[in-house]
């Protein structure tokens, strides 16, 4: 994908987000934020479905978009959202643009793995007869 | 067809110290074809430049163009030199700065020009979003300039800029320091706010005896110009104690905000010495034993 095209591809998945809302009763949301140039992205995980909210930079909201469709789309896996690696996502975005903003090209990445280990770590505590709600105090 | 917001032009009736530095949108619409002046667009959003942007505008970007790649500090002098001389600066250019979010990232690439005493340097009133709001043409073409021939002097960090060993001096003699960053930073709350769980620091607060004057006071909210210099007298000067004479230190979280406030104390207002603390809050609430003070 050439310059142009990529930097075409981004902007439209922010002017045209890709499933931005909520997921009711979501096994977990999850709040990320760089809050220093003022992103922020809720993601939102139910039996395997993403959708986000969010507000922040083209970057930051176009990466939301773009993790999204394709999670939901390729059905991804919990094992393989777990071991896309910052590399490979920031080659996805374009390293022309992304190794300028690493903290926004990574945001919505890394608040889905926080979403996924927070799926994984409820599984687990439930299989443990915890119930999740009481480990984190209500 | 849109609303749009007419021009705020009464720069020059707002009693300012420097009027010329600031300039308005007419103004730099009057001048899109002057070959003597140079538009720089510096922004928080990376792409935003690539989106649209003033006919004629050349971006800059301050994690890629004035940090080094390596150490937290500003480039040298000759690769800031290679920058203007690569975005057709010459010795008699006029370099026109605009950017995202109030101009923060304008007035910052602003400052670090200073460092190298680069001369005719101007800001646009109200930045991007004023430019925007006042429905003027925004392109998507990036333009092409030969090879500019400005000469740039070594950086001099002695004068405007403050490191934490002098910051921690400034607070021993009791000098000025104005925090330009939020309320709840500056009162250490936010570290705590489930919505912003990476704050940067380890420690909330505030540099001991710092004044909180949030950057954003110093603007008119409606236009996002400055208030006149009647305004930000009774801001600084009457509300806050700040002289004129005063070795004031402005510091916010990585200091772009407190660039502004920079901007805002030394050319509008004519304060001699203010010096911007641009590790600020990530260096000073991340350093062991530097003392904070939290109401």
């Amino acid at each position: 994908m050439d310059r142009e095209t990529r930097l075409a591809w981004l902007v439209d998945h922010y002017r045209r987000p890709r499933h931005k809302g909520t997921l009711a009763d979501a096994d977990a949301r999850v709040p990320g934020g760089n809050p220093g140039c003022g992103d922020l992205i809720t993601m939102y995980l139910k039996d395997g479905a993403v959708a986000w909210e969010g507000t922040g930079c083209t970057l930051s909201q176009a990466a939301a978009s773009i993790l999204a469709e394709r999670v939901n789309r390729e059905h991804t896996s919990f094992e393989e959202i777990l071991a896309i690696t910052p590399e490979v996502w920031m080659d996805l975005l374009g390293r022309e643009f992304a190794d300028a903003r690493p903290q926004c090209a990574l945001l919505a990445l890394g608040t889905l793995k926080i979403a996924v280990k927070t799926v994984e770590m409820n599984r687990k505590l439930r299989e443990a007869g915890v119930d999740p709600a009481m480990v984190r105090g209500g | 067809m849109p609303q749009t917001a007419t021009a705020v032009s009464d720069i020059a009736q707002r009693g300012y110290a420097h009027p010329e530095v600031l300039v308005s949108t007419e103004w730099v619409q009057d001048h899109l074809n002057d070959p003597k002046v140079r538009l720089l667009e510096s922004n928080e959003d990376v792409l935003l430049y690539e989106t649209g942007h003033i006919p004629g505008a050349v971006k800059i970007d301050w994690v890629t163009d004035l940090n080094d790649p390596l150490l937290r500090d500003y480039v040298d002098r000759a690769r800031l030199e290679r920058l203007l001389r690569a975005k057709g600066i010459n010795k008699d250019t006029t370099v026109v700065f605009y950017g995202d979010k109030n101009n923060w990232w304008a007035t910052y690439a602003f400052w670090v020009f200073k460092l190298f005493g680069v001369e005719n340097l101007k800001l646009l009133d109200g930045g991007r979003l004023r430019w925007v709001d006042e429905g003027r043409e925004l392109v998507t073409d990036a333009p092409s300039y030969s090879q500019g021939n400005i000469s740039v002097r070594e950086r001099d960090d002695s004068k405007i800029r403050a490191f934490r060993a002098e910051v921690q001096q400034h607070v021993n003699r009791n000098g000025k320091l104005v925090d330009v960053r939020s309320p709840e930073e500056y009162r250490g709350e936010r570290l705590h706010m489930p919505e912003y769980p990476n704050e940067g620091a380890v420690r909330g607060g505030h540099i001991p005896g710092a004044k909180s004057i949030p950057w954003g006071r110093a603007v008119t909210p409606e236009t996002h110009t400055f208030k006149p210099a009647a305004e930000l007298h009774t801001l600084y000067e009457s509300e806050n104690g700040l002289q004129k004479t005063d070795d004031v230190i402005a510091y916010c979280r990585i200091g772009e905000r407190s660039s502004h406030t920079w901007f805002a104390l030394t050319y509008l207002l004519g304060f001699k010495n203010v010096r911007n603390y641009d590790g600020s809050w990530t260096e000073w609430g991340n350093s062991v034993r530097a003392p904070i003070e939290k109401p």
